[in-house]
């Protein structure tokens, strides 16, 4: 069975029909692809899934529970997350602080118990640090834990966002445009990242690139979306050959000209 | 992995959160200066010292609760006098009423009748906190900045309707005659000639106790999970409520937990010696100062707050002072100027979101920040 089954999904802005008659199935540990020129509406599948934007067709559902209709923090809580294309970090809050306020939905205490500080709050706060640690280690960002999110370098906020999505604990972590803005040994180093968290955690992933050739070197399996359709569902090697996707790409070049 | 659980015992030390986040000499300073005021509650300063030190904590109390909504949640209320107007109205009623009716009078009270200020106190922050969820669930679950609107709306709507209250009873004899019923609808509260004789309940250890407490509350809800939660939603609400926030929930929480305590703010405000509560005391006049002191001290500082409301209280005493030489009519244009030099120059506040203790602590270990 499917982790993540998505079925004619489809929504309009105005008239415009940004996605339309999207499909998706993603087994558990999978880790798929979503390419497409800019504007071909890989964000918008991205805030569908998560329930920022609602759909006006179509179905989603996250190992046989349908998603649709509920509240982005209920999709986070049913075990979706995600990144973001153009970073939304907590910018002055610290790093630490970033990952504990995603562990929140999996860590809450009563009123009492967080004004008292007691035993339970103070054993959670601990583990929660804890944890937090652990998940810094996977970029070697511990030393920062301290910083104030604002202050990390370009690269690091890209991968504290990344960490931050791991943080609530998903069966399914969307990443959005992940490698932007890195040059090529970053994002060799993130492509290798992305392969290790899934083995290592358990998870299940589904990457937009941009980049044809970081998705190429770590997806399984890819869905190319163009002007808000699927033109094409494969692996790496087929879609690399396949003539609409080179078509897409290439009228995406002519437009840059 | 091996590396990251070495720092593990650096961070450890500071795992239980809230209580390792503030140095050790703060407690020991905030003790000192509550032993002062309970002192200076004994007689050691005057009359007049007293009596600005009791406006001052309870602006302070004021300021405090407000930065849990604007600092914590960074939603904007603007009517915040008029939950401290509801506290300080309901407990008001309850305590003149109820010693009316059980001694025969509200003045000249004992020492014995001191504690009544704790469930008046409680009352009327419920009362507030109950106005808050009904006037703040509407329009938070809205994004956008509806909440200034709403709360200014409610200030002045409310100041109104107490202007049409019904005229204040001032024996039991009187009070039989109206039957309780008479007193609730519309209640008693002397409408635009203001609201007099509440029993003097208010002193500088009281208000100091709740000024101690409501610190206390919005340190530990700041430095917690909870308290994180609605920091976050201020820092991106579209990032919070995709990281598992329940963003209205949270919203209308703080709203509620900062009107609770305006209404005991409000609540001490009315059982002050000499007090006369007007519903003026509801609009936006009062409201007004106690946003200059959460925007000055930094939206989100606890500190920062509790700082700007004693040197804007001790700026208003001190132009009352001058009030002869026509000091008064510059009130305004100093607040407005000092806002406005404030937005230029530093238009995260005073102290932005941090406290005063965080900027003793090395920026090696803080990475900078503002
Ligand atoms: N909230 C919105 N309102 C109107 N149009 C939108 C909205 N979000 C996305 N779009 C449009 O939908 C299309 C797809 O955008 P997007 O999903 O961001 O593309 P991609 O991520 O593939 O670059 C674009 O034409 C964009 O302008
Ligand atoms: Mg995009």
């Amino acid at each position: 069975m499917s982790l993540l089954e998505v079925k004619n999904l489809g929504i309009s802005f105005g008239g415009l029909r940004a996605v339309q008659d999207f499909s998706l199935s993603i087994p558990p540990g999978g880790l798929f692809g979503l390419i497409g020129p800019n504007g071909a509406g890989k964000t918008t599948v991205f805030n569908l899934l998560t329930g920022v934007y609602a759909p006006s067709d179509g179905t989603i559902e996250l190992a046989g529970r349908s998603l649709v209709g509920l509240r982005p923090f209920q999709i986070a809580e049913a075990g979706l997350s995600r990144t973001f294309q153009n970073i939304r970090l907590f910018p002055d809050l610290t790093v630490l602080e970033n990952l504990k306020i995603a562990m929140h939905l999996r860590g809450r205490h009563t009123l009492a118990g967080t004004i008292l500080r007691s035993g339970h709050f103070r054993a959670t706060e601990a583990d929660q640090t804890r944890r937090a640690m652990e998940l810094l280690s996977i970029f070697d960002l511990t030393d920062r834990a301290d910083a104030y999110a604002r202050n990390l370098p370009y690269g690091d906020q890209r991968r504290l966002e990344i960490l931050r999505a791991m943080a609530t604990q998903p069966r399914l972590i969307l990443l959005d445009e992940p490698a932007a803005g890195m040059n090529p040994a970053e994002k060799l180093a993130l492509a290798e990242s992305i392969r290790r968290i899934r083995t290592d955690f358990g998870l299940t992933v589904l990457l937009i690139e941009h980049d044809m050739t970081l998705v190429m070197d770590v997806c399984e399996r890819i869905t190319v979306l163009d002007y808000g359709q699927i033109i094409a569902v494969g692996e790496p090697a087929a879609i690399q050959k396949n003539p609409k996707v080179i078509e897409a790409y290439l009228g995406e070049v002519a437009n840059e000209r | 992995m091996g590396e990251g659980l070495e720092q593990l015992s650096h961070v450890s030390d500071r795992a239980g959160v809230g209580a390792g986040m503030i140095p050790r000499w703060v407690a020991p300073c905030v003790v000192v200066a509550f032993a002062f005021v309970m002192y200076a509650s004994g007689g050691f300063v005057g009359d007049y010292a007293s009596r600005v030190m009791l406006d001052t904590g309870i602006m302070m109390i004021a300021a405090v609760s407000l930065t849990i909504v604007n600092g914590f949640t960074g939603q904007f209320s603007i009517g915040h006098a008029a939950f401290m107007a509801i506290g300080g109205y309901v407990s008001g009623w309850l305590t003149y009423y109820g010693l009316l009716a059980t001694l025969g009078r509200t003045t000249d009270l004992g020492a014995e009748h001191g504690w009544l200020l704790l469930p008046a106190a409680i009352i009327g922050g419920l009362a507030a906190a109950g106005a808050g969820w009904l006037v703040g669930l509407p329009s938070l679950r809205l994004r956008g900045d509806y909440l200034a609107i709403v709360t200014l709306g409610f200030g002045e709507i409310l100041r109104v309707l107490l202007q049409q209250t019904d005229r204040q009873r001032f024996s039991s004899q009187e009070m039989s005659e109206v039957g309780l019923l008479g007193l609730i609808v519309p209640p008693d509260v002397g409408g635009a000639s203001g609201f007099e004789s509440i029993p003097k309940l208010t002193n500088l250890a009281w208000v100091y106790l709740m000024v101690g407490a409501v610190i206390l509350f919005a340190i530990r809800l700041k430095y917690s999970s909870y308290g994180r939660a609605m920091l976050a939603i201020r820092e991106d609400e579209i990032a919070a409520e995709s990281m598992g926030v329940n963003v209205t929930r949270m919203k209308v929480r703080a709203f509620m937990f900062a009107a609770f305590f305006a209404g005991v703010a409000g609540t001490l405000y009315a059982h002050q010696p000499g007090t006369l509560l007007r519903p003026a005391d509801a609009g936006y006049a009062r409201s007004f100062d106690i946003v200059i002191m959460v925007v000055m001290g930094g939206l989100g500082s606890i500190s920062g707050a509790t700082l700007a409301a004693i040197v804007v209280s001790l700026l208003n005493v001190g132009l009352l002072e001058l009030a002869d030489y026509g000091a008064m009519k510059w009130r305004m244009p100093i607040f407005a100027l000092l806002l406005i030099l404030i937005m230029i120059f530093r238009p995260q506040g005073l102290f932005g979101l941090r406290e005063i203790w965080d900027f003793f602590r090395s920026r090696d270990r803080t990475g900078g920040g503002r």
